[in-house]
């Protein structure tokens, strides 16, 4: 992971005023940095999201394609990751300098979202034990300055609200033959309820106290963190320590409070963001890449 | 500006697949009128003065149709009155989806300078693209585009200052809902219908118009004729499920009543499903592609051997209910054949087809029945003002639909071909009816042609062996000037032959792929007709180039074998050469030459040398067991000044055809060997197959009633048993019986060696056979001089030429063309002896009995080679006692028995009553039944003239 060299004197710096509840770019301990979000971004994707959240950018496109569903779960669709670390976000990544970073991703990913609490995969079903919807949800880094999981689920979150599946049919002809038949109506499709698709929120220990949205420089200051997923109801859906490092309970107990407290502020207003991007419909200018 | 167009496919694999397309919008698109001063453009299309006398639209305007109009009203479309036009690109796009031939005819339209029609191209305009809204389905949007568009011209024609009138656009659509919200924006809107009645100078427009759903209601009663089509996806499924066969409708030529569905099955394993009756023939017309469904077993039926047209007036369904009866004499257990009937179709193959009108009864009616020239085709009714001025004239029909309710399909009049009996009018229906490619060249095509003056450049001799010195001549009939083959033997110093066939090296000229190729590919064969050929490829080529005359150098392809005296081959070898032909010689010259002892001179000994191994070798290849059958092949002799056929005989064949046959075989046995060896996937070869044994019924029967025997276990045995027929005092019997057992053979086919495993050719008794020897009459032979000379490094191969599908493929339309070819000729050669009776009145001729059908016999008449059909069931007599038996087969008509080979007596007249299907007609002499026969007529010396003016 992008990492950058910090010295004892920073660190100290860092460490003192996190006591203080007074982080470097002058937030307090609870609080995120600028975030943008922009949907529809990639016209070749269903549904896709960009986010920024002070320098971090992440892109998530979710292509929707038909295919079988698991034997387990025959009424259910499913959901795949996939995390590109491009090395324009960093020169670490080159190469394969990313794939682990990647997996690692990824594999939180499928724990956080693909679960039929998180995403209504019943609606993704077509017909049972036959055909049902796989979305594969790619993510792409495009810039990384720390708060990768926060920056990624808000995208994620989004951009499977933007996503619009074309809606299709079953034809069962005498034999018993099915037959998938396209609606030829572009604009006939069907939505996701995103309404329980939970938010990760990132919390790192720095000195006593917990931070969120760390920075790379209060990362590298941080001696171990906690990604909590929390929904917009305040339940926990996971919670995964990373990085190195150990955690006494009582702190985790603090922090998975303190997430929960900051995962259900992010959920309203992201909420109200993207249904009114949606309601401007045609006339929303682009901002794109080059905004 | 750029937008992105979206839409969602479904994929092969069954997938959904987002397809996202850039869309660049412009502000350069220019409106094509020469009336506009904005538009910056440098050439106009659209006149300034378009003006057609029309009551509805007085002013100067331009027509805008939409998709539908374009579609069913190509036809008027394609009238020269009809001009300045805006094809929009929307209608463009729409035309080109559904289908490929009226968006032929329309780009050519666009084409056509005078014409000026323009396209436009809308969904690229700044102004006039629109985007497709919710809730909008693609029609509709393609609808609203098309208002736009047109919205956009009336506005961009009325601010040109240039004009103070204004052009004015006029929007051609049928669909009642889009023009009324034309009519609401503004627009001058007019049925298409509505529009071309209004033009008053050009009545006869209006016959042209295809029929729409509204008219053809009043055509016909409600009452429904047809049991319905079922819809595509039903059928689909059905075929999917094995419930339904999908195959080829082909109408029987002798009956009306009846068809065969061709269903293609896997591998060698095809059937054929009969059809019966209208209601199960269900409105398929020759050549579709339809479903059917079998019937159970015990409602199957055999093929009647009735002869049955439809004839007369327009029919009430009471008279069709008593020919279905006719049908339905129960047949022999065993002759029942597989019967279905159609429940859909699948595609329709409706082309315009020739025909003549049958006027109508009723004056002042303007709905009459077209008779097509092909009597599969059913007749189709049209409507038309002109039918006085039609009756008489050949003409094209088109058809526009058969709805259920309908004794016969509606279609509308396409264009005029001339008047019937015409030589040219009849030359041109007989070429489209057999759908023989016969327009001149195009220009694309002659400009691959070599510039002349054209010679042989020292690059060609690099690769090429020099022959020029060898006696090299060429043996042809009469009046060819095609010729592709030429001959040279000399003895060599160790005492054995050299033998030498040299064809001509069209792959040379023709490269693949370009349009010259193309459109030989397309062609397939040269077409022979009495007194005119069709070319494969331009004259240039055929006539000069490519053609070994005598006295030029040319490029050949050379086969040279060495051979000792027993005509047996040492050696054989393949090169790229160039000849000089000595001479050009006819079968008969060739002929004089070698019976003449008195000339030595070198083209003779060669020739005398080829014919002495010709000899040996046509004797071991009949050993072999190759058949000699017969067919009567006619000549006419035309006269020079009006070409109207003044004699004919049959052709006859010198010794001297036979060795110039010889060594082609033996030449194309040799390639296809040396093809398949190099290319065991992708040569061209041609089979001939052996015919299955239920085919040599008919020659068996013939044989046993003249207690002949005749072996049918191999071609060896057939070719034997064949030889020893005779039958005292008949020298012509031996003749008639191969000309039956030639009825009885399979067609030889092209194929591709890499699609098939069966090589064999039959008639031939050769394993393995190729066509090389006639690359500038046929196309496969110049397939086969390219893989031949990949074959031994003198030329390069290319893709296609490696691709079995894509041989495949070419294969079959050469075997299509092949056999329309020969079909056009047998017409061209019918057409002509019409001629020729006509002008001989009425002859009284001996002939033999070939066919014994239940209500007729077949009659050959050896001296013109003509057949025709003798009938006892003529619709003004009364029928007399006809005794059919099916094993002889013997037709008993009163007391005189007809049998096959017997020696009857004919009045040959021709039959001009009809002349929509002029007809030699046969009447019985001689035997003399009371009755039926006529007594012999004096024979009439003055032609009979053609009523014109029925």
């Amino acid at each position: 992971m992008a990492a950058v060299q910090v010295s004892e004197a920073e660190k100290v710096y860092i460490l003192h005023g996190i006591r203080d509840d007074l982080r470097v770019d002058g937030r307090g301990c609870e609080d995120y940095r600028h975030m943008e979000i922009e949907t529809d971004v990639v016209s070749n994707t269903d549904g896709s999201a960009k986010v920024t959240l002070g320098h971090t950018a992440v892109l998530v496109g979710i292509k929707a394609e038909i295919g079988k569903p698991r034997p387990m779960v025959p009424d259910e669709g499913y959901l795949e990751f996939f995390v590109d670390c491009s090395a324009n976000a960093t020169p670490e990544f080159e190469g394969r300098g990313g794939e682990e970073l990647g997996t690692e991703l990824s594999n939180t990913l499928y724990k956080v979202f693909n679960n039929k609490h998180s995403v209504d995969l019943k609606s993704l079903c077509i017909s049972t034990g036959e055909h049902c919807w796989v979305l594969y949800v790619d993510v792409l880094l495009l810039q990384c300055d720390g708060n990768l999981y926060d920056a990624i689920s808000v995208a994620i979150k989004a951009a499977l609200f933007n996503t619009k599946i074309p809606r299709v049919h079953i034809s069962a002809d005498d034999e018993g033959g099915k037959e998938i038949e396209l609606s030829d109506d572009p604009y006939d499709c069907m939505r996701l309820n995103v309404e329980n698709v939970p938010c990760i929120v990132t919390l790192c220990k720095v000195g006593h106290r917990h931070v969120v949205d760390a920075t790379l420089q209060e990362k590298a200051c941080s001696v171990a963190s906690l990604i909590i997923s929390v929904t917009h109801k305040g339940t926990v859906t996971c919670t995964r320590k990373v990085g190195g490092g150990s955690l006494d309970p009582e702190s985790i107990f603090e922090m998975t409070e303190a997430g929960k407290r900051v995962g259900k502020a992010l959920h309203a207003p992201l909420m109200k963001l993207l249904q009114q991007e949606e309601s401007l419909g045609k006339k929303h200018q682009k901002v794109g890449f080059l905004g | 500006m750029l937008k992105s167009k979206t839409f969602v496919k479904k994929t092969r694999s069954g997938g959904v697949m987002k397809i996202v397309r850039e869309h660049y919008l412009r502000d350069d698109i220019w409106c094509g009128s020469e009336s506009c001063s904005e538009c910056k453009q440098e050439s106009t299309v659209l006149q300034r003065d378009a003006c057609i006398e029309s009551n509805l639209c007085p002013y100067a305007h331009y027509l805008i149709p939409d998709t539908n109009v374009v579609l069913h009203q190509i036809d008027v479309l394609e009238d020269p009155v009809i001009r300045n036009v805006i094809i929009v690109q929307t209608v463009l796009q729409e035309v080109r989806h559904r289908s490929a031939p009226v968006y032929k005819r329309l780009k050519d339209i666009i084409h056509e300078k005078e014409k000026h029609f323009y396209t436009f191209t809308n969904e690229h305009h700044n102004e006039t693209f629109v985007e497709r809204e919710p809730g909008e389905s693609a029609n509709d949007r393609n609808d609203r585009a098309i208002r736009v568009a047109a919205k956009w011209y009336s506005q961009h024609l009325k601010t040109s200052k240039s004009d103070p009138d204004g052009l004015k656009v006029v929007l051609l659509t049928n669909d009642q809902g889009n023009k009324e919200k034309a009519e609401e924006s503004g627009l001058l809107v007019y049925k298409c219908e509505e529009y071309i009645k209004s033009l008053i100078a050009n009545p006869e427009l209006v016959d042209q118009l295809a029929l729409s759903n509204d008219d053809k209601n009043e055509i016909t009663s409600s009452k429904m004729l047809f049991p319905e089509h079922l819809p595509l996806s039903r059928i689909q499924a059905g075929i999917k499920s094995g419930s339904f066969l999908q195959g080829t409708f082909r109408a029987s030529r002798d009956n009306y009543l009846e068809a065969t569905v061709f269903v293609q099955g896997e591998g060698e394993d095809s059937t054929e499903v009969l059809l019966q009756g209208l209601q199960n023939l269900n409105r398929g017309v020759h050549q579709d592609v339809v479903a059917v469904q079998l019937l159970p077993r015990d409602q199957w039926v055999a093929p009647s051997s009735f002869v049955l047209q439809d004839e007369g007036a327009a029919k009430d369904d009471d008279a069709e209910e008593e020919e279905d009866r006719v049908l339905r004499i129960s047949a022999a257990e065993a002759a029942r054949k597989p019967t279905g009937k159609v429940v859909g179709i699948i595609k329709r193959s409706w082309r315009p087809f020739c025909g003549m009108l049958n006027v109508s009864h009723i004056k002042e009616s303007t709905r009459h029945l077209f008779t097509p020239a092909d009597r599969r085709v059913p007749r189709i009714r049209i409507e038309t003002r002109q039918a006085a001025t039609l009756a008489g004239q050949r003409i094209m029909v088109a058809i526009d639909g058969w709805p259920r309710h309908s004794r016969y399909p509606n279609g509308h009049f396409v264009r005029s071909l001339g008047s019937a009996g015409d030589k040219e009018t009849e030359q041109e229906v007989l070429l489209l009816e057999h759908d023989v490619p016969h327009q001149a060249f195009s220009q694309a095509v002659l400009s691959f042609l070599p510039k002349m003056p054209w010679s042989i450049t020292p690059e060609d001799m690099v690769k090429r062996e020099d022959l020029r010195h060898l006696t090299v001549c060429s043996v042809d009939p009469p009046g060819c000037t095609d010729i592709d083959d030429a001959l040279h033997c000399r003895e060599l110093d160790n005492g054995n032959l050299e033998v030498g066939v040299h064809i001509a090296d069209v792959s040379h000229f023709i490269r693949p792929g370009n349009a010259l190729d193309k459109e030989a590919a397309n062609r397939g064969t040269t077409v022979y007709l009495c007194g005119k050929r069709i070319d494969m490829v331009p004259e240039l080529l055929s006539s000069n180039l490519c053609s070994l005359r005598s006295d030029v150098e040319r490029m050949a392809f050379s086969c040279i074998w060495e051979m000792n005296h027993k005509a047996e081959i040492l050696k054989t070898r393949f090169t790229k050469s160039v000849i000089n032909s000595k001479a050009s010689l006819t079968y008969a010259e060739a002929q004089m030459r070698i019976d003449d002892t008195t000339r030595t001179d070198d083209i003779t000994k060669s020739l005398r040398g080829l014919n002495k191994l010709a000899k040996i070798l046509k004797k071991q290849r009949i050993q072999n067991g190759a058949l000699t059958l017969s067919s009567l092949e006619v000549r006419f002799h035309i006269d020079s000044e009006t070409h109207d056929p003044i004699d004919l005989q049959t052709k006859e064949l010198m010794e001297t055809n036979s060795m110039v046959e010889e060594f082609m075989l033996l030449a194309n046995i040799s390639v296809a060997q040396k093809i398949y060896d190099e290319f065991p996937d992708c040569a061209m070869l041609r089979k001939h197959p052996a015919p299955p044994p239920s085919n040599y019924d008919i020659l068996l029967k013939a044989a046993k009633s003249k207690a002949v025997e005749i072996h049918t276990d191999s071609a060896k045995a057939l070719a034997d048993s064949l030889d020893v027929a005779k039958v005292d005092n008949f020298p012509y019997f031996n003749t008639l019986l191969r000309i039956l057992a030639t009825r009885c053979m399979m067609q030889a086919v092209y194929f591709c060696s890499g699609m098939d495993s069966d090589f064999h050719h039959y008639g031939l008794a050769s394993p393995i056979y190729t066509h090389f020897t006639s690359p500038i009459r046929r196309y496969a032979d110049i397939i086969v001089h390219r893989l031949l000379a990949v074959a031994i490094g003198a030329d390069s191969t290319y893709p296609d030429l490696m691709d079995k599908h894509k041989q495949s493929a070419l294969a079959n339309n050469l075997n299509y063309r092949h056999k329309m070819s020969q079909y056009a000729q047998r017409a061209s050669v019918a057409f002509h002896t019409q001629l020729f009776f006509k002008s001989r009145g009425i002859l009284n001729e001996e002939g033999f009995v070939l066919f014994v059908r239940k209500n007729a016999i077949i009659v050959l008449i050896p001296r013109f080679g003509l057949e025709g059909t003798v009938f006892f069931d003529t619709k003004d007599k009364a029928t007399p006692n006809l005794v059919f038996d099916e094993e002889g087969p013997t037709l008993k008509v009163e007391q005189h028995t007809f049998c096959i080979f017997d020696k009857v007596k004919v009045t040959i007249s021709l039959d001009d009553s009809n002349i929509q299907h002029q007809k030699i007609r046969m009447s019985l002499i001689d035997p003399v039944i009371p009755g039926v026969s006529v007594p012999a007529p004096d024979v009439e010396p003055q032609a009979k003239k053609p009523k014109l003016d029925r």
